[in-house]
């Protein structure tokens, strides 16, 4: 059992690094690492579990360490009765000690879900799962975009969350927990972020080939910001003014894409794939799978199979002019 | 083996013609006959090992796949595949059936029956069990390959959404789950009546308890599972509507039938896992305090599983109260198996144990259990599961529960009984090695990935990108879970070495206190020519001080000794007292349990490949293969009733009701079939729930009148079949045929105007969901009806062939037909109820 105590440490250090850590990694999805009232509600719950817990754990093995080399008294050393008798030992470890340490975090789990309950005025956004994307619409602004959630810092949000195919699960771990989009179901949830900032969030549900990449972005701005991003994608696209870019716009219209992408303002209107309607203002593409690069985006549409396997946008066939030729299109859809 | 095992000839003629009767066939093809408990309980167990080192190698190529950011090595499909089969078989086909193999070994070695209660149900168990698991895997040969997770959330695994591969996976986990429901039957009632005279409840050995409230579970959590899955097939073959949201389907409802079997399935994988250390922490610290403690643990946990399924489903948005309900039954968890773990260091606290292989395990299971019990608990609380849901942390905390709550304890089990197994040691060095190699791999695998959960790493994801920080981590797993594969190669090795070079073992290498440490390594056949008894919980320690020829049955025991000669028999004992009861019969070794497997292979196969006459053949070679296993052999009914044995005891060798083992067999066939009809029932009212209307799709309501003479029609084949009983033990015995075949008559005519009824309907299953359930539970009341009418023509059949002795033999036959009469008219009562009657009000 001395490993065993050794592992012990290593575990402790294993989770201490990632208290001193902090922040992870650059694209950050830690639960422990809130930035939303809800997320940082449970992030204090699951610290108090922890020490909590560690201690029990910690108690547990100390006693089996006793029962296994405990002091004994050599004259009686085969009748060695642990500390207030069989039954005492078993009633206060198994029976009193549970009791002590759930009851109380019973009662702290009720409050803590009461403190992070939903708001109950807010802006409403909804979610619609696709496999393996988010169509993220605004109803009352008639706003629809994709994989990126534009919210204003310092107010909560509701979200409306339904599923156009399979159940899949949102979730930003940075501001708050998990809750299913799940097919004729309509369920509500919310969150908020503290700061302006952007939170990486993904499917959580398994949900088919490309549950993995089935990701997007929170993107919290400052309130006066936030209200002009409306403003502004509240308006149709723009007509091409670059020459290249209407050659761009004849490429989507014939090569196929208006099959399934839908484009404001144009006869572009599919919706079997995200709306491209502000698609170059995006930071993101392939549901937060690649920054929005022309590299990227001529890549993912030449063949995006190569990029997420199994993604329902085929292969497209395009010259390398009608294809630079798209991309200067999309780039320009701001 | 065999030659091992081959009763030794003593030159007494009876003992000759004893061992005789208990030998088994062995060989090509006479062991496929067998029904030896030790034989087809090892099958069990190579066979799941077998499964479980071919998933441990799935886990491995998913591990190389996650160890880098980004990585290619598998792709999507391949990565959703395999960590779907990983999951599905070592649940299904691995952790219970390992276990219950494990059980079919030790449960009447302990108990000091001479074999289990039904050994054909063994061997049917077995055979079924071996095909379900070729057909999970032949899926590979088609590139038909379930990748929705071992849950199969519908709609992935809906018509709409799964590939043919889906197909195998649900069929060939119906298969799994008829052979654990059998397993489960079996062992309980072995559990229950065939222990060894003055073994009370409360002296039984505590592997025993678990086992009893496993095998209850088992046959009630399968079940479930089992009606869930056939309600999925039926999606997909019949085009049901169950799980179509279109069509007033319901997803939520698989959730809800899946975790109610999938949440008593982690308790039915611990539970006999906890039997094994009661077993070893007794024997290795020489005494077990707190066994009512643990016992009553063991029954609170069994009861409490069955309550805890919703706490799966905190992030579906059901109601935040019933999610409170759930947390609260969750941690009442805790305490019983804090009751447990307490225990057991309190049986530690006596002396300085010698800390061999078994007792490490044991050890390792107490560290590792602790700590998944403990993230358990958390993930039980509902804030906190809202964020831990469906990421790392919950593949540590499950991974924590289920290798180190059983998977270890599995291991120590094994080093602890082999040397009865095959009468050799395992080799204590490379049983160490095998230890910490074991559990210093498990915990580097595993305890980071609690770290990666809470870094935002979800479950069921093929890859990562590397800015999300969990690389480290995941390499770090890579390296565990390689070197956990080489603990458990070193395991294979010890177990390997042992069976061949093990030094010999004597009778009672570890000082254990159960009745199987008296036997001979390996026993004979019938275990026990001499029944022991008992007369203390611990009857190896107390030996000395027990002087066994006062023992009250030792009369019993005497006449019993090397007998009865020409037929199988072994002492059936009061559930309670352990007081013996009755001479019960035990089956001979018979073909027809694999006959009987064969033919639901080829239903399985029809199913899969659509080619759906197969399916009657199938059918009809079960029931046919069932139907000669049941009938009994006349000479053996002969030599049952010129047996002195009853003069000799005192105790009867025609019993019936509850003294009688097909009674007791037919009580878990109705539990089965109520318990079937009870899941179905919910779906009924689960769907009509959340449905705005009901019927659905603005069907008219159910006719009332028609089908209320109808269904009475069971009720009076019911009343027939009482007074049949009646009539027999007033051995009125024409009469009493009069009354079975009236019941015939109106169950005929039942299914008859039944079938009539149902195809004027002016809805089909495929219309909505309100016309799937509506079928099912027809046919499913068509089903009871049939079952019925094959117990009552069986029992009419025999009537007529037997001669004079009637009375003797059939009244079993009669009065079963009789009570399970009663059951189908209870069963068609509440389903009339609920379809024809339900719509109006309630």
């Amino acid at each position: 059992m001395r490993i065993a105590v050794a592992q012990w440490h290593v575990g402790v250090a294993l989770l201490a690094a990632v208290f001193l850590a902090g922040c992870a990694g650059e694209s950050n999805q830690s639960a422990m690492d809130p930035a939303g009232p809800a997320a940082a509600e449970i992030a204090w719950l699951w610290w108090i579990m922890f020490w909590v817990f560690t201690a029990v754990f910690v108690l547990v093995m100390l006693l089996l360490l006793g029962a296994l080399y405990g002091k004994r008294d050599r004259s009686n050393d085969d009748q060695a009765q642990p500390p207030l008798g069989p039954n005492g030992f078993i009633v206060a470890g198994g029976f009193l000690l549970p009791i002590m340490v759930v009851t109380p975090l019973y009662l702290l789990s009720l409050k803590t879900s009461a403190s992070i309950g939903p708001p109950r005025e807010a802006l409403t956004v909804r979610i619609v799962g696709h496999m393996w994307w988010w169509e993220v619409r605004y109803p009352e602004q008639d706003i629809v975009t994709a994989n990126e959630i534009h919210i204003p810092a310092g107010q909560p949000v509701r979200l409306e969350l339904a599923s156009a195919d399979v159940i899949h699960s949102f979730w930003a771990p940075r501001l708050h927990g998990k809750r299913d989009l799940i097919p004729g179901v309509e369920n509500v949830f919310w969150i908020e972020a503290d700061e302006p900032g952007i939170f990486r969030g993904q499917c959580a549900e398994y949900c088919g080939t490309q549950h993995a990449n089935m990701a997007f972005q929170v993107i919290a701005l400052p309130a006066d910001e936030f209200d002009a991003w409306l403003a502004e994608r509240s308006n149709p696209a723009v007509d091409p003014a670059v020459a290249q870019a209407r050659r761009g716009f004849e490429v989507f219209m014939s090569a196929g894409c208006a099959q399934c992408h839908a484009v404001r303002g144009t006869p572009a209107n599919g919706n079997v794939g995200p709306d491209l309607s502000h698609i170059g203002s995006r930071q993101m593409i392939g549901a937060a799978m690649l920054s929005n690069t022309r590299g990227n985006l001529m890549g993912w549409i030449a063949d995006p199979q190569a990029i997420k396997p199994g993604v329902k946008m085929p292969r497209t066939y395009l010259d390398g002019d009608s294809l630079l030729a798209l991309v200067v299109y999309l780039e320009g859809l701001r | 083996m065999s030659a091992v095992r081959r009763a030794k000839a003593s030159g007494h003629p009876g003992r000759d013609a004893f061992s005789e009767t208990w030998n088994e066939p062995t060989g090509f093809p006479g062991g496929m006959a067998t029904v030896d408990n030790f034989q087809i309980g090892v099958r069990f167990l190579v066979t799941s090992f077998s499964f479980f080192l071919v998933a441990g190698a799935f886990a491995l190529l998913m591990r190389v796949q996650l160890a880098r950011a980004d990585n290619d090595f598998l792709g999507p499909d391949v990565y959703n595949r395999l960590f779907t089969m990983h999951g599905t078989v070592m649940m299904y086909l691995f952790a219970v059936p390992f276990q219950e193999g494990m059980a079919a070994v030790l449960l009447p070695w302990m108990l000091g029956g001479r074999d289990l209660a039904f050994p054909r149900l063994t061997a049917f168990s077995y055979w079924v069990f071996l095909f379900s698991g070729l057909i999970f895997f032949s899926g590979f040969l088609f590139d038909a390959v379930a990748d929705v997770g071992w849950f199969a959330y519908t709609p992935l695994s809906a018509p709409a959404f799964a590939a043919n591969g889906i197909d195998f996976w649900v069929v060939g986990l119906g298969a799994a789950e008829v052979a654990g429901i059998a397993a489960g039957s079996e062992l309980a009632v072995s559990i229950l009546r065939l222990r060894a005279p003055g073994m009370a409840l409360h002296r039984m050995p505590l592997y025993a308890w678990a086992w009893l409230a496993t095998a209850v579970m088992i046959v009630f959590a399968f079940t479930t599972l089992l009606i869930a899955t056939l309600l999925l097939e039926l999606d997909h073959d019949l085009g049901t509507r169950f799980f179509d949201d279109q069509r007033g389907g319901n997803h939520l409802l698989w959730q809800h039938l899946f975790w109610f079997f999938g949440h008593p399935e982690v308790y039915i994988i611990f539970l006999p896992a906890t039997g094994v250390v009661s077993m070893i922490v007794g024997a290795f610290a020489g005494r077990i305090v707190g066994y009512t403690w643990i016992v009553v643990a063991i029954l609170l946990t069994g009861f409490l599983s069955f309550g805890l399924w919703v706490h799966h489903m905190y992030t579906t948005g059901l109601p935040e109260l019933s999610l409170y309900f759930f947390a609260g039954a969750s941690l009442m968890i805790a305490i019983a198996s804090g009751v447990q773990i307490f225990a057991w260091i309190a049986s530690l606290w006596r002396r300085r144990p010698v800390l061999a292989a078994p007792l490490l395990f044991v050890l390792g299971f107490v560290f590792i259990f602790v700590l998944g019990g403990l993230t358990g608990v958390m993930v039980a609380v509902v804030p906190f599961d809202l964020q831990v849901h469906d990421t790392y942390f919950l593949v540590a905390h499950f991974h924590y529960v289920l290798i180190g709550g059983a998977v270890f304890p599995m291991m120590g089990g094994v080093y602890y009984w082999l040397p009865k197994f095959c009468g050799r040691m395992p080799n204590e060095r490379l049983g160490k090695w095998s230890f910490w190699l074991t559990f210093l791999g498990f915990n580097a695998t595993f305890f980071p990935m609690h770290v990666m959960g809470l870094l935002g790493m979800p479950r069921r994801v093929y890859t990562y990108p590397a800015s999300l920080g969990i690389e480290g981590y995941n390499l770090f797993a890579t390296v565990g879970a390689f070197v956990l594969a080489a603990g458990f190669a070193a395991f294979v090795i010890n177990v390997l070495y042992a069976l061949r070079y093990g030094a010999e073992a004597s009778q009672n290498p570890w000082g254990g206190d159960s009745l199987e440490w008296a036997l001979p390594s390996p026993p004979n056949f019938a275990l026990y020519p001499r029944l022991p008894t008992i007369s203390s919980r611990h009857p190896l320690w107390q030996q000395e001080t027990d002087s066994s020829l006062d023992h009250p049955w030792q009369h019993v025991v005497e006449a019993l000794d090397h007998r009865p000669e020409e037929w199988r028999a072994t002492l059936l004992v009061d559930m309670i007292s352990g007081e013996p009861q009755a001479i019960a019969r035990l089956a001979q070794p018979s073909y027809m349990p694999l006959v009987a497997s064969v033919g639901i292979v080829l239903v399985t196969v029809g199913t899969i490949a659509k080619l759906f006459l197969l399916i009657p053949v199938g059918v009809l070679i079960s029931v046919a293969a069932l139907f000669k296993w049941h009938w009994p052999s006349r000479t053996e009914l002969e030599l049952m009733r010129t047996s002195s044995l009853p003069k000799e005891t005192g105790l009867p060798i025609f019993t019936t009701g509850s003294n009688s083992l097909g009674w007791m067999g037919m009580l878990f066939v109705v539990a089965v079939l109520g318990w079937s009809v009870g899941t179905l029932l919910y779906s009924y009212f689960y769907l009509r729930l959340y449905s705005d209307e009901w019927p659905q799709g603005g069907l008219p309501l159910p006719d009332r009148l028609l089908p209320a003479a109808m269904f009475a029609a069971i009720g009076l084949a019911a009343a027939a079949f009482g007074w049949a009983w009646s009539s027999f033990r007033a051995a009125h015995k024409l009469r009493s045929m009069v009354g079975l075949a009236a019941g015939i008559a109106l169950l005929a005519s039942f299914l008859v105007v039944h079938v009539v009824q149902l195809s004027r309907e002016e809805f089909t299953p495929q219309t909505n969901a309100y016309g799937s359930i509506f079928f099912v539970l027809s046919w499913t009341v068509d089903l009871v009806v049939l079952i019925g009418l094959g117990m009552a023509a069986m029992t009419m059949a025999r009537a007529w062939l037997e001669g004079k002795h009637w009375q003797l033999f059939l009244a079993l036959s009669v009065q079963m037909t009789a009570h399970y009469g009663y059951f189908a008219a209870g069963v068609a009562a509440v389903v009339y109820g609920t379809l024809y009657l339900s719509p109006y009000g309630i």
